[in-house]
């Protein structure tokens, strides 16, 4: 029992960096209708531009901040450089230039910083609660509160606020938007800006809690299941469907891969079943779209002819 | 009769789009549906087409039920259809698409040619006097569709159904979006069809010049039903109609 | 299919095999590697230029050929008939990937296929019996017809026939009734299902006919490096191959072939380059710099591929204009793309 709650917290907090990176993706996608790739590169840049902050000896809170601006800037260029020059090209094309901007990203990474796992500058007080028999680092509380608030937050702006309304205007009907008045390719700026912002700081979470790679940007390849599983434009659903994913991520891996692995080795000559928890999104994701197809918040469409 | 629909219903949520419409139409004879913007015109095509399913209704087509068919098995039994927007199909000339149209023929068709194996010249030959020429079509034919005016891609759309060999053709504003001339020719063209092959055609059109000259009879459809149905000169001095779709105050 | 086609393409693979003698074993190297990933981008042309069924799972597909291809010939089969039944292995699992687009469009269908690159990826781990797990499958070396493939010019010459059989099938499939459907497919479901075309029966197809041609790939690449291992067929294989179509020019058939040399030669260029420099250690992350760089400016300032490029070389060849395959709607338009991409 004590174990399940251990990983249940542990998991809640992962997901609730996954749910950070999938509110992104779906931001993206309602306002320029791109599955974007780059989404975990926006992750792994922001947690090594907060790295480079960090050991320049700025305060763990100006570091994040000043790294999320950064990322900010550099999603919203990639909306003006990239996206804006392809609006009259084919999806796939597009999907393309944002795996091209994925590959380089890493490609850049790497040359820089190296192949090798960074250990990361402690962002929260070292240190862990125990209760009840479990027991939790700080790390996981501060990411997994922080991004929940973030992605909460979030929610909140985008139903609440002029500048969320003006988005979601851009985002459902972009010629009425401009027929009511709306600077439309200033919110598709502004929601690639804070995409890339809220991927920013998910990457430096994730940081803290596993260490600094390139192997980072492959969050993003995570962070597709979970939004098809919320539903492709479903903001709610994202965040939902990463908190659920987290948790069962941290099930498969703390409970179901041991108890298999035994009952495998008792009956036949398999030792192991490997990374299970990495394929079970995938495996969620394929039952979900043959099942509900537009996800778990998603509303379906119709094609006139 | 050959087509006998009745009390064909569909609805998307709340929105009664086709209530209770009833239509015949018989071999040789062309039939024309008409009514304002929304009246559930196409949405009754697309029912019988096999593009909707509707909720309540027949289709009788010689004895089998149409409704609820897909327009795949609906061509075999030998009812074809036209597009209200003709599809944007980039490479293909105006010969791939009568031949799309013949392969959705099945058994003579894909025995014929269309396969991987032999030469496809006897089927283009074939296609090219019977369709393609009477359409005024034969010196484009290996012209990309794209690259033609508006009217000749309509044409290119209509002998695709009847490449089809139909029995019975449902033509979706077969001359909207044509110049008057244009849709003149098109309107003997079709009845050079009917005249040919004998088949029985639903026209839904918003031109009255071309309905009034072209169509043997005429349903006239309000908000989803049949309101008036007779020859088109009664169309013309029925008050109800003249109300509800000419505009005038009843 | 016009006898001036025919010749050109028996010329084109005249002169690869030619090159592939004279410039000695590197040139046979390259020309195979060329040839090997022109019939890859021939078959993932075929569904996403052709049919519009955009696939994450190229790289997957031609892990599992290269997998069946490597058991069959260990098992001592001959090479020409392990290779075919890479083909059907793969056909099928190709067609069960596209058992969810029977459902599915657009964009959701190509993340489909991206969890389906990730399970097969994780099976290439798990089934270690056939797969040898994570260290791979080491494949003996194949004969053709009962003769060993003994030298690198042998295999090169082997892989350009195969090419030449694919690229000749593949025309002359789009010639065909199911592949003027793939086009209407591609261009509209609604359409295409309204026209009477069987829309399920014309994708399955899509798939099976272009997981074939991706096993025997497959199969050619094991046999080729004599290895079959997980980290070779990962999601980055599948995107230099859709890079490839893209940079060739999608849909058309002589796109992918210029496509795939591109992709091939640019990092051996830039290896070439990065030695010359001294820069040796840093040359993995440059290779991918340029790579990515490349593929970002190509679609930004040429979204038509270089095989568009051709015509306007050419002499006064009048341009077929707007006829360049468009995949549904403009992808950035989201105004277009948010009613009809949905499932």
């Amino acid at each position: 029992m004590t174990l399940a709650l251990q990983l249940a917290v542990a998991g809640l907090a992962t997901g609730s960096v996954y749910a950070l990176i999938a509110l992104g993706i779906v931001l993206i996608y309602k306002c320029s209708g791109v599955v974007n790739f780059a989404q975990g590169a926006y992750a792994m840049l922001g947690a090594y531009a907060s790295y480079v902050l960090l050991r320049a000896g700025l305060p763990a809170v100006l570091a994040v901040l000043a790294s999320m601006g950064v990322m900010a800037g550099i999603g919203a260029l990639t909306e003006r450089l990239v996206l804006r020059p392809m609006l009259k090209a084919p999806v796939v094309a597009v999907m393309m230039v944002t795996l091209g901007l994925l590959i380089c990203a890493r490609a850049a990474c790497l040359a820089v910083f190296g192949p090798d796992q960074i250990a990361f500058p402690p962002v929260f007080p070292a240190g862990a609660v125990s209760a009840g028999g479990i027991f939790i680092t700080y790390n996981y509380i501060a990411a997994g509160i922080l991004a929940a608030a973030l992605s909460l937050g979030f929610l909140l702006f985008y139903a609440a606020t002029p500048m969320g309304l003006m988005q979601r205007c851009a985002a459902d009907n972009s010629r009425a938007a401009l027929a009511i008045g709306i600077h439309v390719s200033n919110q598709v700026s502004a929601a690639w800006a804070m995409s890339a912002a809220l991927a920013g700081l998910a990457g430096t979470l994730l940081a803290t809690l596993n260490g600094l790679s390139i192997g980072l940007a492959d969050i993003g390849m995570v962070a597709f299941p979970v939004v098809v599983v919320g539903g492709l434009s479903s903001l709610e659903g994202a965040l939902v469907a990463g908190l659920v994913l987290g948790v069962l991520q941290s099930f498969t891996d703390g409970l179901l891969t041991p108890a298999l692995e035994d009952v495998l080795r008792a009956n036949t000559g398999i030792y192991s079943v490997g990374a299970l928890q990495q394929v079970l999104p995938y495996a969620l994701l394929v039952l979900m779209l043959l099942l509900r197809p537009q996800g778990l918040f998603g509303r379906r469409g119709a094609e006139r002819i | 009769m050959a087509l006998t629909a009745q009390n064909v219903t569909i609805r998307f949520g709340g929105v009664v789009a086709v209530n209770g419409m009833a239509l015949d139409a018989a071999p040789g004879e062309i039939v024309g549906l008409i009514g304002p913007n929304g009246a559930g015109k196409t949405t009754f095509v697309n029912c019988i087409c096999g593009t909707y399913r509707p909720n309540a209704g027949t289709a009788l087509w010689l004895g089998r039920e149409l409704l609820g068919l897909s327009p795949h098995a609906l061509l075999k039994l030998g009812v074809a259809r036209t597009f209200q927007n003709v599809a944007s199909l980039h490479d293909l000339t105006v010969l791939d698409i009568a031949k799309l149209g013949a392969a959705a023929r099945g058994d003579a068709g894909s025995a014929r040619s269309g396969g991987f194996f032999g030469s496809e010249k006897a089927l283009e030959a074939e296609l090219t006097e019977t369709l393609l020429r009477p359409l005024y079509l034969a010196d484009v034919a290996h012209t990309p569709i794209q690259t033609l005016p508006y009217g000749r891609r309509k044409a290119a759309d209509l002998a695709r159904a009847l490449a089809a060999q139909p029995q019975l053709l449902l033509l979706d504003e077969p001359v909207a979006g044509l110049t008057s001339q244009e849709g003149m020719a098109m309107a003997a063209v079709i009845r050079g069809v009917r005249d040919r092959f004998g088949c029985a055609v639903i026209m839904v059109e918003h031109k009255m010049d071309v309905v009034m000259s072209t169509c043997d009879r005429i349903a006239v459809m309000a908000a989803g039903s049949k309101i008036f149905e007779g020859l088109p000169d009664a169309v013309q001095s029925d008050p109800e109609v003249r109300r509800v779709y000419l505009g005038e105050p009843g | 299919m016009g006898t001036r086609r025919l010749l050109l393409a028996l010329a084109v693979a005249a002169v690869l095999i030619a090159l592939s003698l004279l410039l000695g074993r590197f040139g046979a190297y390259l020309v195979r590697a060329v040839a090997i990933a022109g019939i890859g981008a021939l078959s993932l042309n075929l569904l996403i230029g052709y049919c519009g069924q955009i696939s994450f799972a190229q790289g997957a597909l031609l892990g599992v050929g290269a997998y069946v291809a490597g058991n069959l010939g260990n098992a001592g089969v001959d090479g020409v008939l392990a290779l075919l039944g890479a083909g059907v292995a793969t056909a099928a699992i190709g067609a069960l990937i596209g058992l969810p687009a029977l459902r599915l469009r657009g964009l959701y269908f190509a993340i489909a296929t991206l969890a389906a690159q990730a399970i097969l990826e994780y099976l290439f781990k798990m089934l270690e019996p056939f797969t040898g797990g994570v260290s791979g499958l080491v494949i003996r070396q194949p004969a053709f017809f009962g003769v060993p493939v003994a030298s690198d010019q042998v295999s090169a010459a082997v892989s350009v026939l195969v090419l030449l059989i694919a690229w000749l099938a593949l025309t002359r499939l789009t010639r065909t009734n199911l592949g003027r459907a793939f086009l209407v497919v591609r261009e509209s479901e609604v359409v295409a299902k309204g026209m009477g075309i069987d829309v399920a029966r014309t994708k399955a197809w899509a798939f099976a006919i272009s997981g074939f041609v991706a096993g025997i790939a497959g199969g050619l690449i094991g046999f080729a490096a004599r290895l079959a291992s997980p980290e070779a067929f990962t999601l980055d294989l599948s995107a230099d191959y859709i890079a490839m179509i893209i940079v060739g020019g999608l849909g058309s058939w002589a796109g992918p072939l210029v496509g795939a040399a591109f992709v091939v030669l640019l990092p051996e260029a830039i290896q070439r380059v990065g030695e010359a420099f001294d820069i040796a250690n840093l040359l993995s992350a440059l290779r991918e710099l340029a790579f990515g760089l490349l593929i970002i400016l190509f679609l930004i300032f040429e979204p038509r591929g270089l095989s568009s490029l051709l015509p306007r070389l050419r002499w006064a060849q009048p341009r077929r204009r707007g006829a360049a395959p468009s995949l549904g709607e403009p992808g950035g338009a989201a105004v277009a793309t948010k009613g009809g991409e949905r499932p």
